[in-house]
């Protein structure tokens, strides 16, 4: 028997009761009180005129929790890139890789239409999600990733070569980093009139406004920018996985 | 019927474990560590939710309704966003393990050997 | 407790086993897609929006493309010269 399993058998004899155990001593499921979840709702509605509760709890109450989630992202995403390219250099390579024996199908005219109709739209889509992060469902994060697959359907429909001249690798570069670094220099806005770091200095403004919130809309583009880099630096990244070296290099 | 929700995310976190442990596929490993961590979405927001509680947005619900808990949900969303990017990590590991070995067979790659 | 709920509850359940027990990665993408889609139906009726939005663009569209593009990888740039141990 392999040496995990074994392992796993002696932690689930400890675990599976213990757990079992919890679950039938847990609180009701959803007849609670949820004081810290009150509380946060009351002090955005009202001081912050915030009317997407999520949006404010991360940009404004735990905005120093979520500078660390852009930092895990912007590592996880350099790390992986790095990786890639160490194997295979920066540059991008010009043949589509096969398998011998299986060609590769042409790209149909109704998938070409489908995804000139659709990447515009979800473009927007994405933008007006991200812009009404602190009103309605939606923030930098989700917004980030519709943007990067609005990027990832030029891919699909116009092809390789017309992906890598629309985006080019240091326009992402630009936009993971700089976001990453709007949020953080934000932040010291707030040191710098006396208060705290990422301290909510701005104006509430009016409740329902897209301006409203202080400093939620600009840290919530930060993040916005670096999602929708990251994650388009790895779909590119990743798909340069699947093309092959010229002929006649190697 | 009540203890159902955290008895899903134990045996989601359970199961998900067995995988890993039995896994003979890197891939597969990962698939499985994404059923590890959804346990915890399922447990933080059944731990957040409030029966006849409306989602925690007022833009069309008067100031003062009852909400669900915001920050747990705050907790899950950026961490499925930061959770995909932290998997793309480990699959480009696992083709660089590949390259350099090739296997994706976690019971195949012994330290040192060459 | 709810039906709706109980459902959801036992559909999350049932596909996270799905992936689980679908050894062979190919297949397993698309049950990871499966996971993905029956949480963010589980987010929606739990009243997080935000999440399941999240869950949704990230956990059906993103997550699955990696996998796909590391298959597709593996597959093309095969094992070094070096004798495999099999």
């Amino acid at each position: 028997m392999r040496p995990r399993l074994l392992l796993a058998l002696a932690a689930a004899l400890v675990l599976v009761p213990a757990a079992l155990l919890l679950a039938f001593r847990m609180p009701e499921f959803g007849a609670h009180p949820l004081p810290y979840g009150d509380a946060a709702t009351a002090l955005m509605l009202h001081e912050r005129h915030v009317t997407n509760m999520v949006s404010g709890v991360n940009f404004d109450l735990r905005a120093i929790d979520t500078l660390g989630e852009e930092i895990m992202l912007l590592a996880a995403v350099g790390g992986a890139v790095m990786l890639l390219r160490g194997a295979r250099g920066e540059g991008g390579q010009r043949r589509a890789a096969a398998i011998p024996g299986r060609p590769i199908p042409r790209r149909s005219e109704a998938v070409v239409l489908l995804c000139r109709l659709l990447a515009p739209v979800t473009l927007l889509f994405g933008l007006y999600v991200v812009l009404h992060a602190q009103l309605t469902p939606g923030g930098g994060f989700q917004g980030g990733v519709i943007i990067a697959s609005a990027m990832l359907l030029v891919w699909l429909g116009e092809g390789y070569a017309a992906w890598r001249r629309m985006l080019p690798g240091p326009l992402l570069h630009a936009l993971e980093g700089g976001g990453a670094a709007l949020y953080a220099l934000a932040g010291l806005a707030g040191l710098a009139l006396g208060d705290a770091f990422l301290a909510n200095v701005l104006p509430p403004g009016e409740s329902g406004s897209l301006l409203s919130g202080g400093l939620i809309p600009l840290l919530n583009l930060g993040v916005a920018l670096a999602v929708a880099g990251g994650f388009a630096m790895l779909f590119l990244e990743f798909l340069e996985e699947t093309r092959a070296p010229e002929e006649g290099e190697e | 019927m009540s203890p159902l929700p955290w008895l899903v995310a134990a045996w989601l976190f359970g199961i998900g474990l067995y995988g890993i442990v039995t896994s003979r596929n890197y891939l597969h490993l990962i698939g499985c560590l994404s059923v590890v961590q959804s346990a915890t979405y399922v447990l933080l927001l059944s731990a957040g939710f409030r029966w006849g509680a409306g989602p925690p947005i007022f833009q069309d619900q008067p100031p003062g309704s009852l909400v669900v808990d915001p920050v747990v949900q705050a907790l899950v969303l950026t961490d499925i966003v930061v959770g995909a990017a932290v998997t793309a990590l480990l699959l480009v590991l696992v083709l660089q393990v590949h390259k350099r070995r090739g296997t994706v067979d976690p019971d195949a790659l012994r330290p040192l050997d060459r | 407790m709810s039906l709706l709920l109980i459902t959801l509850f036992l559909l999350v359940a049932a596909t996270g086993t799905g992936v689980v027990l679908t050894r062979e990665p190919r297949r397993q993408v698309l049950a990871l897609a499966a996971n993905g889609l029956a949480l963010t139906l589980l987010f929606t009726a739990l009243q997080a929006p935000d999440a399941a939005f999240s869950q949704l663009v990230v956990g059906t569209a993103a997550v699955p493309l990696l996998f796909l593009v590391a298959l597709a990888s593996l597959r093309l740039h095969g094992p070094p010269k070096e004798e495999r141990k099999e």
